[in-house]
């Protein structure tokens, strides 16, 4: 189980970026965490990924604190960040290097099958589109089998149809081995798409806003009604999340500090 | 029709590809040869001017007078060892100063504390034009080699040093991160990340090294050597054989143009998932 205890983040620069933020995430639960810009998601993915040290608070993974990053837990970024200079093979090995050799070419070809770019096993990253790129991206994280995989907007920089074909792919590939799923998205349709529990976080300072659960069984029509429903029912606590902030923001800061922004 | 963007591209990257063929084989040969044109047309022409008699090509020698002087060189074994002669200097003083720039230029690109020592320094010498520095080497370090091979090190040094702190300071953060996240050690991350981030850009400041290296053998040798091409250049001068000053100005055209063409075959294979590099050997 992972563990979020009032995790909080002040930037260098004063920006209290996340405040108290706390959850509970069971083994093999898909988390989407939405919220309007500014609102510390990408601050707390990589708190969790041990990227940045919470100024207060803790990150616990079974037990046990996060302050670096750690084998079970896995990133993928919105962009895919694959390393020119490796085949996709190789990319996806990359995290594979203590493995023998023979174990981690099949770990790697078994996974470049998963993701359907087994005749792109040699080809340089460049050679790829944003799509595939990020397929790569996907299959480099899972190959090391995390508890925890992160997400960070990872389908944002997509076409749309490319993004509902990863998102389908995403969840057939995550129910190979069930990793917990931690999705940071703006999308709202993603999140509803994809999550068991959708956080709603509420800007300056970052917090917990709101939590939905989505009890639509897998896989889930993008069409139903009560898909809408959910969708519905996201936007509007998005809308409040971010409603409610207006008087916050205007009484916590003068007109002159507006300007400087 | 969101999917049209790649398919696009693709089918026009393949038009490219299946439509470059046959004009592409002429292209591969036409395209050098106009680079060859102009030269060709002023030897030939020059050539003829002197063959005619319009001139006496005493002080801009024809060609043909150049290529005889070569192959005389050549054939008293002359040009031999004044190619090893500089051979030698420029080899050894590139390998002193990519040495000294590799490490100084490392470690002030990883070690922000050392960059703060060093570089101010190391930017202050660099502003000093690298032949003001022959008198003194000839004072600390005699007339003979050591002073030659100390001022091609220096004038290789510089650019070799500047790369490598300019490539680790410019690599991408974004790549380091994934480095952090598979908890690479610190070798592990030089090794795995740092270093073939920073090759493309390292190849680079070599050429650019060498460059200078070749520059500097001419300084060197002209301050005072008895073999060495900058010596075949000086006695031409002093002796009024044009031809012979010429003949050495190919020669080093063309060493210092098979130098550079070794760093950069040799280089090529790890290079060979950059962008650029493809489409400059198809170009």
């Amino acid at each position: 189980m992972l563990a979020l205890d009032r995790v909080s983040k002040t930037y260098p620069n004063g920006v209290q970026a996340l405040a108290r933020f706390s959850a509970e995430i069971g083994q093999g639960e898909i988390i989407a965490i939405i919220g309007g810009s500014g609102c510390g998601k990408s601050t707390l993915l990589r708190a969790i990924a041990g990227l940045d040290r919470a100024s207060a608070g803790t990150v616990t993974l079974d037990s046990e604190a996060i302050t670096s990053p750690h084998a079970k837990i896995g990133i993928i970024f919105q962009e895919p960040r694959l390393l020119p200079w490796l085949s996709v093979a190789d990319n996806i090995g990359f995290g594979l290097a203590d493995l023998p050799a023979a174990e981690r070419r099949q770990k790697v070809a078994r996974a470049l099958e998963r993701v359907g770019l087994a005749d792109k096993a040699e080809a340089w990253p460049r050679e790829l589109s944003g799509g595939q790129a990020q397929r790569v991206a996907i299959a480099r994280a899972l190959v090391p089998q995390p508890e925890v995989l992160l997400l960070d907007e990872p389908f944002s920089a997509l076409d749309a149809f490319t993004r509902r074909d990863l998102q389908d792919h995403l969840l057939d590939l995550w129910a190979d081995t069930r990793p917990t799923l931690i999705l940071v998205t703006h999308d709202v349709d993603e999140a509803v798409v994809l999550a068991d529990r959708v956080l709603v976080m509420r800007p300056r300072p970052g917090r917990l806003f709101d939590q939905i659960e989505i009890n639509l069984t897998r896989p889930r029509d993008r069409n139903s009604p009560l898909f809408e429903n959910f969708k519905r029912s996201v936007l509007t606590s998005l809308d409040r999340s971010l409603d409610r902030n207006v008087p916050d923001r205007d009484a916590t800061q003068g007109p002159g500090q507006a300007m400087w922004w | 029709m969101i999917s049209d963007a790649p398919v696009l591209q693709q089918s026009s990257e393949q038009a490219e590809s299946t439509a470059a063929p046959a004009p592409s084989r002429l292209a591969r040969y036409a395209r050098p040869m106009l680079g060859i044109l102009l030269p060709l047309i002023l030897a030939v022409g020059w050539e003829l001017v002197v063959w005619l008699g319009y001139s006496n090509g005493r002080l801009v020698p024809p060609p043909s007078r150049i290529f005889a002087t070569i192959l005389e060189l050549a054939h008293s074994g002359e040009l031999a060892r004044h190619i090893a002669a500089t051979l030698w200097r420029v080899g050894l003083g590139f390998a002193f100063g990519v040495v000294a720039g590799t490490a100084l230029g490392a470690i002030s690109g990883y070690w922000s504390l050392a960059r703060r020592l060093l570089d101010p320094t190391v930017q202050a010498l660099r502003a000093i034009p690298s032949l003001a520095w022959v008198p003194l080497f000839i004072l600390w370090l005699g007339i003979f080699e050591t002073s030659k091979i100390a001022l091609i090190a220096v004038g290789v040094f510089f650019p070799v040093y500047l790369g490598v702190m300019g490539a680790i300071l410019s690599v991408d953060r974004k790549v380091v991160e994934v480095g952090r996240v598979f908890r690479l050690s610190g070798p592990a991350m030089i090794r795995r990340i740092l270093l073939p981030a920073v090759l493309p850009a390292y190849v680079v400041s070599l050429r650019v090294g060498l460059g200078l290296g070749w520059m500097f053998v001419v300084a060197a040798e002209l301050i005072g050597a008895s073999e060495g091409l900058g010596y075949l250049l000086l006695d031409g001068q002093q002796l009024g054989k044009p031809a012979q000053i010429l003949a050495a100005i190919v020669i080093f055209a063309i060493l210092g143009k098979l130098t550079d063409w070794l760093i950069e075959v040799a280089a090529l294979p790890f290079l060979r998932w950059q962008d650029a590099f493809g489409r400059a050997k198809g170009a």
